[in-house]
């Protein structure tokens, strides 16, 4: 396929899906519950899919040795530490961002 | 829009997203990289910001494309990914009853992670729905126009930015912003952990498919630990 059409593809066909995503609920179930098993799922899909989708860009597994992504996974346990506390966006990404650049000069100096 | 505009509530929600916002920068620019490295036009690029206007799927399938992916597993992998905004959507209903369709339809497609979470505590507080709907309104507002002013920096002037400042590393930081403050029940924990271990395990899949297959094996696992949990509380 031509990349820009797939990239308008994309573009329109997940556009759509995120929008009808978001307006579900709000439109279509305002007036009735939602059933039980599914509101229970439910509760559980942000921590999993932003989980599974964060962590591969923490941990470059296989693509690097564990050694090479350890200030990366420091700086995130301590962001992550952070934001547990503070529940803040802004002070999870400045602790994170700035132990890692710690992090990185500690090794250059210490190697 | 003028009327919209000069409205207090509408102001306060532009000004409440601010901080937020303000750590959502390096995530747009590094959007607008990833829409740049996927061979997007500029149309494309603002296509991608302004229309899916999500970071997480926009990054995704900015990967996919680079990769030469196929458009299913591209859109199947941003769908499985945005299903957090079917939550959104349910635990927002209530609040935006009282509002009329159109306005509904509108913050519906504003409705991001950050914004729902403005928006959740505004409504939390109490007070006229119409009031906290223009709030709504400010917040999502304000992230959407940031977003496509971050997006344009990232997808012109991205490669200015040093690589050692490792901007990317900003991108998962905002999610864990949202993440971790989760982490106060059981079965949360069980379905961040399975979701985590899973994903890594299998990280050689081809096409990211280890996403799709860790996001549902966390959300499988987390109901599980749920239902269990309230068996031997009942007990």
């Amino acid at each position: 396929m031509d990349g820009a059409l797939k990239l308008w593809s994309v573009v329109a066909i997940v556009g759509a899906l995120n929008y009808l995503s978001r307006l579900s609920f709000i439109a279509i179930f305002a007036h009735r519950g939602v059933p039980v098993l599914l509101a229970r799922a439910f509760r559980y899909v942000p921590s999993a899919m932003l989980t599974a989708l964060i962590l591969p860009m923490i941990v470059h597994v296989p693509d690097e040795a564990l050694s090479a992504s350890l200030p990366r996974i420091i700086a995130a346990l301590l962001a992550g530490v952070v934001a547990f506390v503070t529940r803040s966006t802004l002070a999870t990404l400045a602790v994170g961002m700035l132990a890692l650049w710690a992090l990185r000069l500690l090794v250059a100096m210490i190697g | 829009m003028r009327r919209v505009i000069a409205n207090p509530d509408f102001r306060a929600g532009f000004i409440d997203m601010l901080p937020a916002a303000l750590a959502l920068v390096p995530f747009g620019i590094v959007c607008g990289v990833a829409a740049a490295a996927a061979g997007a036009s500029l149309l494309g690029a603002v296509g991608l910001s302004a229309i899916v206007f999500s970071g997480a799927a926009q990054i995704i399938a900015a990967q996919l494309l680079a990769a030469h992916a196929p458009l299913a597993v591209i859109v199947l992998t941003c769908l499985v990914a945005g299903l957090r905004f079917l939550i959104y959507s349910a635990a927002m209903a209530p609040n935006l009853r009282p509002l009329p369709a159109r306005w509904q339809n509108t913050l519906a497609f504003l409705m991001t992670d950050q914004v729902f979470a403005v928006a959740v505590r505004r409504f939390d507080a109490g007070g006229d729905p119409r009031a906290a709907g223009a709030h709504f309104l400010g917040s999502g507002f304000a992230l959407w126009l940031l977003w496509q002013v971050t997006n344009s920096i990232g997808y012109f002037a991205g490669n200015l930015i040093p690589v050692e400042w490792s901007l990317d590393f900003a991108v998962p930081l905002c999610f864990l912003a949202l993440v971790a403050p989760q982490l106060r029940t059981s079965p949360t924990i069980v379905a961040t952990l399975v979701a985590g271990i899973a994903v890594l395990a299998l990280a050689s899949l081809p096409m990211k498919l280890n996403l799709i297959v860790a996001g549902v094996a966390g959300i499988v696992a987390g109901t599980v630990a749920d239902f269990t949990k309230e068996r031997w509380t009942a007990r």
